[in-house]
């Protein structure tokens, strides 16, 4: 059986795992209710960092989401493979002619695509039920920005759970661990490294480059590069970076640095499982 | 297919679970792997699919198993002891595991039937709300139809009812007498119907490997009831070394070659005072003079 069908095999088996626990629909309803949620509050006639209408309305849901999202991953992939080394249907399904990279990758198909269909789902519903009830233009460009910068966060924090899940055996301590990385993720943010930095007297560059290997920090500032930087939206690091690489460089390092650690985690748990005892 | 063990070692942190087990499966050996909880037995078999690291060596027909373990696992069955508790229905769960050994829904849904459950009746219902024994039998199912060369059987019927049981004797024992089997079990009528072969493992070492028939002289006891009516009936049960318990039935234990003698007396002694008797095989954990002999 070639590779495909075998990840095509494990795909299906974790799909039903994932309907059962209802994660698709959980994710479908916290993206609704937030957006409604910003929809119905964030149109009035003001604006947010030079955003009015139903792009402000856009810009404040992305915002919460960045802090939202990474907890959703973790919560969704923390504990995939060493459940099911605990439970038996790794060892299960392993038993049969399924290689180990067969399973990693179909689990982890699997679990993205869980989390990010309703997310480009909920995204241009909102928006068009917004424009349509409220009679605002979309703004298409935020829009897919912010769907582009979202999916990359989706993606980076999932891939970090399923290195949780594989490389931490105990499901309380890869729990606890998951919970410590969302809570770093979003508290590290260069307002946050200021807080830090005057306390222990700690050197701008290196507060500069902890803000931007934190996947939150660089997706928030890709989705602000729409606007004018100003210090006090932007943050030190964004306002440096936004005048040095430009709005375009901030965006596309918002989705490329998550993308790439998330590439990066997701690979190294592909060799641990590869190499690791399985039960 | 021949499975040869050399040395093979396992360590958990500090817990060495296997140490220096040696010993061979020879093609269409039926053997017996049992030990006490924590022995090493669910380590070992682990080891043989492949799921654990290990020190030593095991081949297979003379091959190491390699790292690519895809071919040899199809050429492997195992059925655990505990079926996981998957969300997929068992339509999915049968179809995938079909797919991958290349087995036909029919074939697995025949010895299915045999062992009492009905497959076609079962698909659309998800595998985890089946009952243990129904999960237990589908995967014995699976494995059976799987024309594998070697199974792994951990417990097989431990959640099975009595019939089911013997139907799965029954396919085991119609199996084609070049498949190789290792059976972990603490049963007596599993090791006396099944296996040819007993290998003890104790605490992770090989303490006594052998012929099942003499594991079972030592380690047999059958324990003889009996309700008989009258003080002469008593009187000579008591010289029998039977032991009257609260409900007033009268029991012995002996090993099992004694037996149907000890039957075939009580029945000519207690002509007419007998109202019941009962014998059934239990394990001695404890073999006579302690030990095990090697």
């Amino acid at each position: 059986m070639t590779l495909r069908a075998q990840i095509a095999v494990v795909a299906r088996l974790d799909l039903a795992e994932v309907l059962r626990s209802r994660w698709l629909v959980f994710c479908l309803i916290v993206h609704a209710v937030l957006a409604a949620m910003f929809v119905l509050v964030g149109l009035r006639e003001s604006g947010v960092v030079g955003f009015t209408g139903m792009g402000r309305a856009l810009m404040s849901w992305s915002h919460a989401l960045l802090f939202l999202l990474p907890l959703l991953a973790l919560s969704a992939t923390g504990q995939v493979v060493n459940t099911a080394r605990d439970d038996g249907s790794l060892e299960l399904l392993l038993a049969n002619p399924v290689s180990r990279a067969g399973y990693f990758v179909g689990t982890s198909l699997v679990r993205m695509a869980a989390l990010v269909l309703p997310l480009l789902v909920a995204m241009p519903a909102v928006a068009l039920v917004g424009a349509g009830a409220f009679g605002q233009e979309v703004p298409w460009g935020f829009l897919l920005r912010g769907v582009a910068v979202s999916t990359a966060l989706l993606l980076c924090f999932t891939a970090i759970g399923l290195w949780v899940s594989t490389l931490v055996r105990n499901q309380a301590k890869a729990l606890m661990l998951t919970i410590l990385l969302w809570a770093a993720g979003v508290a590290l943010i260069d307002f946050g490294l200021i807080g830090l930095m005057l306390q222990w007297e700690l050197p701008p560059q290196a507060v500069f480059a902890l803000a931007l290997l934190n996947p939150v920090q660089c997706a928030r500032l890709a989705l602000l590069s729409a606007a004018q930087p100003e210090l006090s939206t932007f943050g030190p690091v964004g306002f440096y970076l936004a005048n040095h690489i430009g709005p375009d460089g901030l965006f596309w390092l918002g989705i490329g640095w998550p993308l790439l650690l998330g590439l990066t985690a997701w690979v190294w748990s592909l060799g641990a499982f590869r190499r690791r005892d399985l039960v | 297919m021949r499975v040869e063990l050399a040395n093979v070692g396992k360590r958990f942190g500090r817990v060495e679970a296997l140490r220096g087990v040696t010993f061979e499966l020879p093609a269409g050996s039926r053997t017996a792997l049992i030990g006490p909880n924590g022995s090493g037995k669910s380590t070992l078999v682990r080891a043989l699919l492949g799921m654990l690291r290990t020190g030593g060596e095991v081949r297979f027909d003379g091959a190491p198993a390699g790292d690519d373990r895809r071919e040899l696992a199809r050429r492997i069955a195992y059925v655990p002891q505990i079926a996981p508790r998957l969300a997929a229905p068992v339509r999915d769960v049968v179809r995938a595991v079909a797919g991958l050994r290349g087995v036909a829904w029919h074939t697995i849904a025949a010895v299915a039937a045999d062992l009492g459950v009905d497959l076609d009746q079962l698909a659309a219902r998800p595998f985890r709300a089946l009952s243990g024994g129904q999960r237990q039998k589908v995967l014995a199912a699976l494995a059976l139809a799987s024309s594998a060369e070697l199974l792994l059987l951990d417990e097989p019927t431990a959640s099975m009812d009595p019939r089911s049981r013997s139907a799965f004797f029954a396919r085991v024992e119609a199996l084609p007498s070049s498949v190789t089997i290792l059976l972990c079990s603490h049963r007596l009528d599993e090791i006396r119907r099944l296996v040819d072969r007993v290998v003890v493992l104790t605490e992770g070492q090989v303490a006594w490997q052998g012929a099942a028939g003499a594991y079972l002289d030592d380690h047999a006891e059958a324990i003889v009831e009996v309700d008989a009516a009258g003080e002469p009936a008593a009187v000579w049960l008591r010289e029998q070394g039977f032991v009257q318990g609260a409900t007033g039935w009268w029991s012995r234990a002996l090993p099992v070659a004694q037996r149907a003698r000890l039957l075939g007396e009580i029945t000519h002694r207690l002509d007419g005072t007998l109202r019941d008797v009962i014998a059934r095989d239990v394990e001695r954990l404890q073999p006579p003079g302690g030990g095990t002999a090697s």
